[in-house]
């Protein structure tokens, strides 16, 4: 029964480009409707934060009495406060620092919350246990509470909020990573792995992570629109931000005391951030769908 | 036939995993998936283990390899007991021992190209680098029939049995003595399935492999073994040399078994031995004989007394009270 041992490569069939995963991705994504605009909005977001210099001519900070309570007009687009600075101008450059918290925020709580998951997944038995019950009672917190207590602690700041609000989403990076890691532990090319003397640590980096990153990626874009959210929040909260930084959640809390005479200077900062939200938001959604093979099939 | 030096001697190997329960995880019982089991396999030889699924193959094969802790007995491998072994001599000792697994579809990373997967041996044990392991991984992947293009290829855009070919590929590329292949066949069409025995047959010769040839498939085994061990519920109830255990196997499990592979010609279709009932649980296994549930010859004694290997031929072994009987 000798059988020529190359007959099953006849069946292969050619590829001409390569299509990497990546590739697949994209494509998927640019059909879903609801994740372009979501990108599209992340994108003018983005431009306004690079460019707000070139965008606008007034200043975000200086006080010109003369000028206050503007409704919106063409010169102030969305009119000016109480202290006479142009809305327009202060939502442009708050666009700036809401990213900053977004992103600064998140780096922090994954580059702490991976790793910890990530060993607490692979090597299981009491470790676990002890990183498990700890990220319960953090769980047990919401996070924007979570946050609170973290600035109480350094103080107030934006920098101090984006170590805040990391901290925060440690637990959720944990407990998606481990439950990532024991699903993927299981796989044959684990043990493969073991069985060839593969140490435990370039296993975690080069066959477990690798094959986590999908729902790291999409929890972290989630991550950041929750991050701006609490990030607004502690503004609100007078914990963030300080004056005259033009921060979002601050704007909407000193806006709120003229709500009944100028209601342009709650809105507008509000709409800012339903919109960064949502743009974070909708991208997540789009790029859950499309890292997951079995939803890429259907379409 | 005592052979001066084993290759691999496994000595009353018991694997146990506990079943545990409540908020404390205390342990209530065991799951005895490997129960007291007994080989040697000399150089250059085939050892075919077959039973059905869930008797603790698999389990016999990964312990033996020490990726999971045994629960008592020993191996010794080269008249080295493994067990006793530093963290570092296992290590070294990784490259003499590999295992193939069954599935060829989640032993394989997808997201590393088959010269990385083949290659990482070579530069983590500190055999080969660059260039060097490059040639090594392209020479190693033609020895098992694929080409060197392959070389930056990903998983997904293999076939089965080209995985397959990987996946012995890797096993093979740190030159190991000793293989234990899990079901290597058994997730591929049948049309593929001949192919990797043969390429595993020629690699044997080849490279003067030792094999470890756990199967469910009694006419593969009978194709590659020497030297056949049949396994129930945990337990070796018959090894014998592949000629006598195909032509006379002497336990009531073996002897079912066997009446149950389809042959070709009509003058040798033997009567089936159909065994009702299924297998026990592991976790609570019958007294006495594991078997005699099932067994058509069970008799009061069986209930009641465990058997034990008995030498019934110069190097035939069996574990059935009425052995002598049903010869």
């Amino acid at each position: 029964m000798k059988v020529d041992n190359k007959v099953d490569e006849i069946c292969e069939l050619p590829t001409p480009k390569r299509d990497t995963e990546l590739r697949q991705v994209w494509r998927h994504l640019r059909r879903n409707r609801l994740a372009m605009i979501g990108l599209g909005v992340l994108l003018v977001f983005l431009l306004c934060a690079i460019f707000a210099p070139l965008l606008t001519g007034y200043d975000p900070i200086k006080i010109d009495l003369g000028n206050a309570f503007k409704l919106p007009s063409t010169e102030n687009l969305l009119g000016t406060d109480w202290q006479g600075r142009d809305v327009f101008t202060r939502i442009l450059y708050g666009s700036r620092i809401s990213l900053a918290i977004g992103l600064i925020s998140v780096t922090i709580g994954m580059l702490i919350g991976v790793p910890i998951g990530a060993l607490s997944g692979y090597y299981g038995g009491r470790f676990d246990l002890f990183i498990q019950r700890i990220i319960d009672i953090l769980i047990a917190f919401p996070g924007i509470l979570l946050a609170i207590v973290v600035v109480t602690v350094l103080g107030v700041g934006v920098e101090n909020v984006m170590i805040a609000v990391g901290i925060a989403s440690v637990p959720i990076y944990t407990r998606l990573v481990r439950g990532s890691v024991l699903a993927v532990k299981e796989q044959g090319y684990i043990a493969a792995a073991k069985a060839l003397g593969i140490g435990d640590f370039r296993i975690i980096m080069r066959h477990i992570m690798p094959n986590c990153l999908g729902p790291i990626i999409v929890q972290s874009t989630f991550q950041i629109a929750t991050a701006i959210l609490w990030a607004a929040g502690l503004g609100f909260l007078g914990l963030g931000a300080q004056p005259p930084d033009p921060e979002w959640g601050a704007m909407l809390s000193k806006g709120r005391e003229y709500i009944r005479t100028a209601h342009h200077l709650t809105t507008y900062p509000g709409l800012a951030i339903l919109f960064m939200v949502l743009g974070f938001n909708l991208i997540g959604d789009g790029l859950r769908d499309a890292l997951d093979p079995r939803s890429r099939k259907h379409k | 036939m005592n052979n001066p030096e084993p290759m691999l001697e496994v000595e009353d190997l018991k694997k146990y995993f506990p079943i545990r329960t409540g908020v404390f995880s205390r342990v209530v019982g065991h799951v005895k998936a490997v129960d007291g089991i007994s080989m040697r396999i000399n150089p250059g030889e085939t050892y075919g283990l077959v039973g059905e699924s869930g008797c603790g193959k698999s389990t016999a094969g990964l312990t033996i390899l020490n990726m999971l802790n045994p629960s008592g007995g020993s191996v010794l491998y080269k008249g080295k007991d493994i067990y006793s072994m530093g963290k570092e001599e296992m290590r070294n000792l990784r490259k003499e021992m590999q295992i193939i697994f069954q599935d060829p579809y989640s032993s394989l990373n997808p997201r590393m190209s088959v010269g990385e997967a083949i290659g990482e041996a070579l530069e983590v044990h500190g055999i080969a680098t660059g260039k060097k392991r490059r040639e090594k991984v392209e020479y190693i992947l033609k020895v098992c029939g694929l080409d060197t293009y392959h070389y930056r290829r990903y998983p997904h855009e293999f076939s089965g049995g080209q995985r397959q070919r990987v996946v012995i590929a890797r096993a093979l590329v740190l030159e190991p003595q000793f293989i234990v292949a899990d079901e290597p066949i058994s997730a591929l069409d049948v049309s593929i399935q001949s192919q990797i025995i043969n390429l595993l047959e020629e690699l044997q010769d080849q490279f003067g492999l030792t094999f470890l040839f756990i199967s469910h498939d009694l006419s593969v085994v009978k194709h590659m073994a020497n030297r056949v061990g049949v396994m129930y519920l945990g337990r070796i109830v018959e090894d014998a040399p592949k000629k006598e255990f195909y032509a006379s196997p002497l336990h009531p499990y073996s002897q079912a078994l066997l009446s149950a592979v389809p042959s070709m010609l009509p003058a040798q279709q033997k009567e089936r031995i159909i065994l009702t009932g299924d297998v026990p649980s592991p976790s609570n296994p019958p007294p006495g004989c594991t078997f005699h549930t099932r067994c058509p010859w069970a008799v009061a004694i069986c209930s009641n007394e465990v058997p034990h290997l008995k030498k019934v031929g110069p190097d035939h072994f069996v574990s059935c009270h009425l052995v002598e009987e049903v010869i």
